[in-house]
């Protein structure tokens, strides 16, 4: 092509990267896209069952029911904690959301493939989806913590407003944790035969079902702790909701997973946002 | 070259694709070296293709399944890494494969509003023209039905009536206009003119000959991800119908 050519019509490079400032624009751009359709892919999830939308309540019902039959009325458990069942459906829910979300961010990529195939817009929507979804998702299971939480003795205190940060630092590091889980998992598919196991892990190292301030009294090993993310996350929801003990290690982590996570995340996923058309 | 107005302009493009290979390993392959290499197997789809597309042009796609028309066009639209070379072009042209985004649970009005919003128009914008699409399609009696009750005929012309609802200025079609009834496809043919009067660029990729030497003002015959032949449709389709005959 003649030089004179390109100055009448200036074409733009598809080939090229966009730069960091035009990406982070074109996703504001769209970003009703990453709201609307994970909402309406809530909504025809339930479609065909007899209780349709009801089903986004009554799931997090029954498995609060299930926590109350097996450790309030079968083992009558309460491994040094009072309200032991408020203690663990708040550890459950907030758990689920996290695992829930990096679970479905693994596939979100090869499962949208042909969507990537055939459309132009920023591939972090996608992921940015998968959060926006479970986020709503979550919201019934919220409420009925609340009021399980009401029910078994515990009284709103001026605590509970903190809780409002501990949801947006776990939405921020949601949002971390599905970019880099949608990068991995789209390079390798292994990835996701990895992951449930990894949270099983997680679960039992986490102190979501027993107070790990219980078992584990070595100060040097509590420290150890504050490292995972999601111990962080559960203590710091319980202290607010709850009141149980929360160390500044706790809070440090917590602060420090909800900050750099996202940060990471978008440096991993953005590397590979021109590869996921292959 | 003749680049005046050159709309996308192709340079030396190739395109590879690594697919995993399905073949059974066994045990004697799974204790191999090297064995990771020979899983994955490299598809020369696009194989080099220098092309320049003029503003107010229809151009057809022909060529034998696997020739790598479909890739070409996916390629033209920026959102295939390439293997090497360029695409340059005035807009981002949109690929009429909004059906992608599509839910086959939600009525055909929540899938406008979705198709809208990846299109990358904002609600407002969507809800402004969502009238016009439905007139479009012809749907307007089935439309708050769940689309996986649609016909595949139904489906394509809701797609292809949100895919032009906002006239792109470069419009990729795979194969989907022949899906439609007559009175669709005549409606289709209309809108493809409007596109390429505003001088725009329409790219369709096709095995109905007829429907290339009706729409079409030049056809680009590809043969194993290369350019065999190109130029007026009537010259390049009689030659690829002698082609494969003789084959």
């Amino acid at each position: 092509m003649g030089g004179m050519v390109e100055d009448r019509h200036p074409l733009l490079d598809l080939s090229e990267p966009q730069s960091v400032g035009s990406y982070l624009r074109d996703v504001w751009r769209r970003r009703e896209f990453a709201v609307v359709v994970p909402a309406q892919d809530l909504r025809a999830l339930n479609m065909d069952t007899v209780l349709g939308q009801l089903w986004h309540l009554v799931n997090p019902a029954m498995m609060i029911g299930v926590y109350f039959l097996i450790f309030g009325v079968v083992l009558d458990t309460r491994r040094g904690v009072d309200n032991f069942l408020g203690f663990l459906v708040v550890g459950v829910a907030m758990f689920h959301l996290t695992q829930r979300v990096m679970q479905d961010a693994g596939v979100a990529i090869p499962r949208n493939h042909s969507l990537i195939r055939s459309m132009q817009f920023p591939r972090i929507l996608i992921p940015l989806s998968t959060v926006n979804g479970q986020t709503l998702a979550f919201v019934p299971a919220l409420v009925l913590v609340l009021i399980t939480l009401l029910a078994t003795g515990e009284r709103p205190a001026l605590r509970w407003v903190l809780f409002v940060v501990v949801l947006a630092g776990q939405f921020s590091f949601n949002v971390g944790a599905a970019l880099i889980s949608a990068r991995i998992g789209a390079a390798v598919r292994d990835f996701n035969q990895l992951l449930p196991h990894v949270f099983r892990l997680l679960f039992y190292v986490s102190g979501v079902i027993f107070s790990v301030d219980v078992f584990v009294t070595s100060p040097a090993w509590r420290r150890a702790f504050a490292l995972n993310p999601v111990y962080d996350l559960v203590t710091c929801a319980r202290w607010c909701l709850m009141g149980h003990p929360a160390d500044a290690f706790v809070l440090a982590g917590f602060i420090a997973w909800a900050v750099v996570l996202p940060v990471a995340g978008f440096v991993v996923f953005r590397r590979a946002d021109h590869l996921f058309g292959r | 070259m003749t680049g005046s107005s050159a709309i996308v302009s192709l340079e030396d493009v190739h395109v590879f694709y690594r697919v995993y290979e399905d073949a059974s390993v066994g045990l004697k392959g799974l204790f191999a070296r090297g064995r990771v290499q020979r899983r994955y197997r490299t598809v020369r789809a696009v194989q080099g293709v220098t092309y320049d597309f003029h503003s107010g042009e229809t151009v057809g796609l022909i060529g034998p399944n696997g020739s790598g028309k479909s890739t070409l066009l996916a390629a033209m639209t920026g959102l295939l890494p390439l293997e090497s070379g360029r695409v340059m072009a005035r807009s981002r042209p949109t690929l009429l494969g909004v059906t992608a985004a599509l839910r086959p649970a939600l009525s055909g009005r929540r899938n406008i509003m979705i198709g809208g919003l990846a299109l990358g128009f904002s609600r407002a914008e969507v809800s402004e023209r969502t009238g016009a699409i439905i007139d479009f399609s012809g749907l307007s009696d089935a439309i708050d039905r769940p689309m996986r009750t649609y016909s595949s005929g139904m489906r394509a012309r809701l797609g292809f009536a949100i895919a032009t609802a906002w006239r792109p200025e470069v419009l990729l079609i795979d194969e989907v206009l022949a899906v439609g009834d007559q009175e669709f496809q005549e409606r289709s043919r209309e809108r493809i003119d409007e596109i390429r009067a505003e001088s725009g660029l329409v790219v369709l990729v096709t095995h109905n000959m007829a429907e290339i030497t009706s729409t079409c003002g030049r056809v680009i015959w590809l043969d194993k991800g290369l350019i065999r032949m190109q130029g007026e449709p009537d010259r390049v389709t009689s030659a690829y119908m002698s082609a494969i005959s003789t084959r």
